[in-house]
């Protein structure tokens, strides 16, 4: 019985630390509706009105539309690229033998194995060089290479479990390779194709360094983070414009995640044996 | 006829995988061979003249570099915080979270949250509640902690980040470990049970060693997580104050890109990568031995 209770005990510590969990979550989202005093002299207290002007006036003052609508562009670009090719590579690497498949499976997959911090000065050199920075392409490009190699292994992993006989029926009813791929290849890879898809909208939605790295300081062509980034971590911030957008900038990943809460979490511990 | 057949078999391979290698090729292979080829000049990055030293730039990182061992010593000293107090809290919180199955999706939901949130908002959150929010807090409390200059004193920068990628990452690690959890078969547990083994024993003897595979793919990921801390410092402290936060990754951008030390930066690079690789390395190796199977 002593036991017992012991147990529970840990368990009702470990649920009300996942309130606190939420805490700064939720200081932020009270907080972002106070003028810049009352967040001094009320910080935990509920707002006085719930009014909606500072989220209007950030809207408009940061021109949020087009910055919603390049990191949507973004977003959209990626995963319909990353969907697209990724598993056309993966089945055919997977069902290939030879050299060049294991070449191209090697190449594919290097980036997995060396951290990304180790050529992302290059990667931008390369880039410039190209006469690609601070243009919407170029990060584009280099926003959909650095998120195939996890693609391409994650579908290849799961291709090696789909029965080839499939394939073979539908190549002696002479379909040729390319419709049997898209007609009988491509429906069975849907629930790994999902996790892929939904790993790499939030990433691409979220992700600060390459556009930092790739569009820099190109107002044109910012995502929303890196434009709420080089805004707002200035020493003074201007917080009571900050926090309307830093919610703004999140609403999206939290509807997303409710939705897609099951894939999220097990796309993860699908893709955790990246290192 | 037969080598007809095979040319046309090629070109659909090519079709078909061509494309994924070439966006792999110009977004990290070809960089990360330019990395070898830089790092043998002196060059810094703009001018048209660079100057080949040979491994002058890595005999210069190993004798003339306080800054490089400063950030290493850095980044050993936040890996052994972030791998064991992630690990440990994530495993506890997935233990309880695994046995109750209705209450926990909640909760799960709500240590997961940080997880799917940018960097961006990450750090200007902390930003906030450790500028303004403190202040408030020790304008009512009086607490002295809350008057403590978080992100201006090293050592408390130091736990500043550690905290913070904890509060953010744990999540990740929960889930991990929930799932390896799960997998473990209930009449291992009823066996010991029946046995005589106590909660504890139960766990230290049944669940740990059959979810090593969950405990290394978690161990794993924190060390190179934490070896290739790079996001949080850049966005959030910038390594200071006065470079106490400086991770070796930071240390290399800033070579490269404040600095103009473009040679040694690729340099830097390729050492870091050997280190990273040496690390993980040791830890597959160490972890896989412990492993059993149900």
């Amino acid at each position: 019985m002593k036991k017992a209770s012991k147990i529970s005990v840990l368990s009702i510590i470990v649920f009300i630390c996942s309130i606190f969990w939420l805490m700064p979550l939720l200081l932020i989202f009270i907080n972002s509706f106070k003028p810049y005093n009352d967040m001094l002299q009320e910080f935990l207290a509920l707002p006085k009105s719930w009014s909606l002007n500072m989220y209007i006036e950030t809207w408009t003052k940061f021109d949020f539309p087009l910055l919603i609508g390049n990191t949507l562009l973004y977003t959209i670009c990626t995963v319909l690229i990353i969907a697209l090719l990724a598993p056309m590579a993966a089945y055919k690497l997977a069902r290939t033998k030879g050299k060049l498949s294991g070449v191209c499976f090697v190449l594919i997959i290097i980036p997995m194995m060396v951290p990304f911090q180790s050529y992302m000065i290059t990667l931008t050199r390369l880039v410039a060089n190209m006469g690609m920075t601070g243009s919407k392409i170029g990060y584009i490009l280099v926003s959909t290479g650095l998120c195939m190699p996890l693609a391409v292994y994650m579908i290849h992993g799961f291709v090696k479990n789909v029965p080839i006989e499939l394939e073979e029926c539908a190549c002696i009813d002479g379909a040729s390779k390319v419709r049997t791929y898209f007609n009988i290849v491509l429906p069975l890879l849907k629930p790994i194709l999902t996790t892929v898809v939904v790993l790499d909208t939030l990433a691409t939605w979220n992700d600060i360094i390459t556009n930092q790295l790739i569009v820099g300081g190109n107002a044109k062509a910012m995502n929303i983070q890196n434009a709420l980034y080089m805004q707002f971590s200035a020493q003074t911030a201007d917080w009571e414009h900050a926090l309307p957008g830093i919610v703004m900038s999140m609403i999206p990943s939290l509807i997303f995640f409710v939705i897609m809460q099951k894939h999220i979490v097990g796309g993860i511990t699908a893709g955790a044996v990246k290192g | 006829m037969k080598g007809k057949g095979k040319t046309k078999d090629l070109l659909i391979f090519a079709l078909f995988v061509f494309p994924a290698v070439a966006f792999v090729l110009f977004s990290t292979d070809v960089p990360f061979l330019m990395n070898l080829y830089y790092s043998v000049f002196d060059w810094n990055g703009i001018s048209k003249d660079m100057e080949f030293v040979g491994l002058q730039n890595f005999v210069n990182i190993f004798t003339n570099d306080a800054l490089f061992w400063k950030s290493t010593a850095f980044t050993l000293k936040f890996s052994v915080f972030y791998v064991v107090i992630v690990n440990v809290l994530s495993l506890t919180v997935a233990l309880v979270m695994a046995k109750e199955k209705k209450s926990s999706s909640v909760g799960r939901a709500f240590y997961y949250i940080p997880y799917i949130i940018s960097l961006t908002a990450i750090s200007l959150i902390w930003k906030f509640i450790l500028g303004p929010g403190f202040e408030a807090l020790y304008q009512v409390t009086g607490w002295e902690m809350f008057n403590w200059s978080w992100l201006g004193t090293a050592k408390l920068a130091f736990f500043v980040v550690v905290i913070m990628t904890v509060w953010q990452n744990l999540g990740f690690y929960m889930v991990n470990y929930i799932a390896g959890i799960i997998a473990v078969p209930k009449e291992l547990i009823e066996a010991a049970k029946i046995d005589g083994a106590n909660k504890f024993q139960v766990l230290r003897k049944v669940t740990v060693p059959l979810i090593m595979p969950a405990v290394s793919i978690c161990m794993l990921t924190s060390l190179t997580f934490a070896f290739k801390l790079f996001d949080v410092i850049m966005v959030f402290t910038k390594g200071g104050p006065a470079n106490s936060t400086i991770s070796v990754a930071y240390n290399i951008y800033k070579e490269a890109f404040v600095n103009n030390r473009y040679g040694m930066a690729t340099a830097k690079s390729l050492v870091f990568v050997v280190f990273v690789l040496i690390v993980t390395v040791i830890q597959l190796k160490v972890t896989k031995s412990k492993e059993v199977e149900a």
